[in-house]
């Protein structure tokens, strides 16, 4: 008895050893539930807190890039405010208004919410965004976020004041996409390597397209709005089996210097989300 | 506490501190990512108990893990790397040394910390790359990825040491 005693004793170092690595391992095959778990949210605004600090320094070294595409995003809405204004000056002379505010009406069932990034990790497989606007500020997990030039990812768990988003740069997530004027889609699927580029999958093979054609979000979630701009064709290949292509796009979101983006609200997404599982039940 | 515990936690806060806000946002040609932070385990007292190594090892990894949201995983590769640090140290370690020692240049010779250096780091990025690869796994990459941060890292661990084994001399 006492010899075995003194054998634990000893070799105590590998019985902790095996403890930790079991440890360790739960938390890596768990992580998916995690993400959204109590304790990650409680660490998580500690790190965004400290995140916040640093981040600022990054925001200034960025803003030449960011001015840029700021102008850019204003001169595009420019356009469009002069487009609103003609139609509103034609509906002044019109007699028939009636179908141009059924139309407006349905823009609003879509809000943004202006964020700032706090953390991003672009490195690793595995990717996370953590963002400056969290429950306080009205954000939900499920929320679409969105950069000044195209769809950024999807808002996973939020604390009191961040949220964490997980990007397209992600295996784990599908967004799902069409090629612009058809109405066949596929889901986005990133392959880990370069995150400038990602890949459109199960695209039927008869579907036309050409390098250079724009990706859209389908809008068959309630996550995204239809018609938002996510890339560009770039190449594409067969997949193993014959009937589907595999489309290689490049990211019109540049991960590297992205800072400010926006997030997406849907009024009625609780109410789709409750329809459509009380229709399943 | 003691000036050595001292420095110790003073490592440890600056190196995970670097690793979060610097190191972990480069990606040299898009694969290699320094892990400096390793560092603080490579310079762990020669003749600390290994229960301790183990448990500091396991912290260090969870810490950087929890900036990250990459839980476990930096946890995993930590905590392998520090239980073999025994065996490396029993490889590497001169066999002249009795006292209490920090695994260092001049403390080793160049040329049998640069072994322990190796072995200590070739471990880490083989089992953090290994175990991240399971979730999307392309032999190529793996082995690029594995490459490029494990040259990268070393660099930076023998440039730390150089300052260190400078300031010290001094």
């Amino acid at each position: 008895m006492k010899n075995l005693f003194n054998f634990i004793l000893k070799n105590v170092h590998w019985l902790l050893f095996l403890i930790l690595l079991s440890f360790s391992v739960w938390l890596i095959v768990k992580n998916n539930q995690f993400q959204r778990s109590k304790f990650l949210l409680v660490a998580q605004d500690i790190t965004g807190k400290v995140y916040a600090v640093t981040s600022g320094f990054q925001s200034y070294m960025n803003l030449n890039t960011i001015n840029a595409g700021l102008l850019k995003k204003i001169a595009e809405l420019e356009t469009e405010v002069y487009a609103y204004q003609q139609l509103l000056e034609m509906k002044a002379d019109s007699v028939q208004t009636g179908s141009l505010e059924v139309d407006s009406l349905r823009v609003l069932i879509y809000q943004f919410i202006q964020a700032r990034i706090v953390n991003k990790n672009i490195s690793g497989v595995e990717n996370y965004i953590t963002l400056n606007r969290g429950a306080e500020d009205g954000i939900e997990a499920d929320m679409g976020v969105l950069s000044a030039n195209g769809v950024v990812g999807v808002v996973m768990a939020t604390s009191a004041h961040h949220s964490v988003v997980i990007p397209v740069l992600n295996p784990k997530f599908h967004l799902s996409c069409k090629v612009k004027h058809s109405n066949y889609y596929g889901p986005l699927v990133w392959d880990g390597k370069d995150a400038r580029y990602t890949y459109l999958t199960e695209l039927p093979r008869h579907v036309d397209f050409e390098v250079g054609d724009t990706i859209v979000t389908s809008g068959y979630s309630t996550i995204f709005p239809e018609g938002l701009p996510v890339g560009v064709i770039v190449a594409s290949q067969k997949q193993k089996d014959d009937n589907y292509n595999s489309v290689k796009i490049a990211l019109f979101t540049d991960f590297y210097t992205l800072n400010g983006v926006m997030i997406v609200k849907n009024s009625y997404q609780q109410e789709q989300k409750k329809l459509q599982k009380e229709v399943i039940q | 506490m003691s000036s050595s515990g001292i420095r110790q936690i003073f490592l440890f806060i600056l190196l995970v501190f670097l690793q979060v806000w610097l190191f972990n946002k480069i990606h040299l040609l898009r694969y290699a990512t320094p892990m400096l932070y390793i560092y603080f385990i490579v310079k762990l007292p020669g003749d600390m108990n290994r229960n301790v190594v183990v448990i500091l090892s396991a912290l260090i990894g969870l810490c950087v893990d929890l900036f990250e949201y990459t839980l476990g995983l930096n946890m995993l590769a930590c905590l392998v790397t520090g239980f073999m640090r025994h065996y490396y140290l029993r490889l590497f370690a001169p066999r002249d040394i009795f006292e209490s020692f920090i695994p260092s240049f001049s403390s080793f010779g160049q040329a049998l910390f640069l072994r322990y250096a190796i072995a200590m780091t070739f471990t880490f990025m083989v089992m953090l790359f290994t175990v991240e690869s399971l979730s999307l796994f392309d032999p190529l990459t793996l082995t690029f990825r594995i490459a490029g941060s494990f040259i990268l890292t070393l660099l930076l661990i023998c440039a730390f040491e150089s300052i260190q084994s400078g300031i010290s001399k001094k």
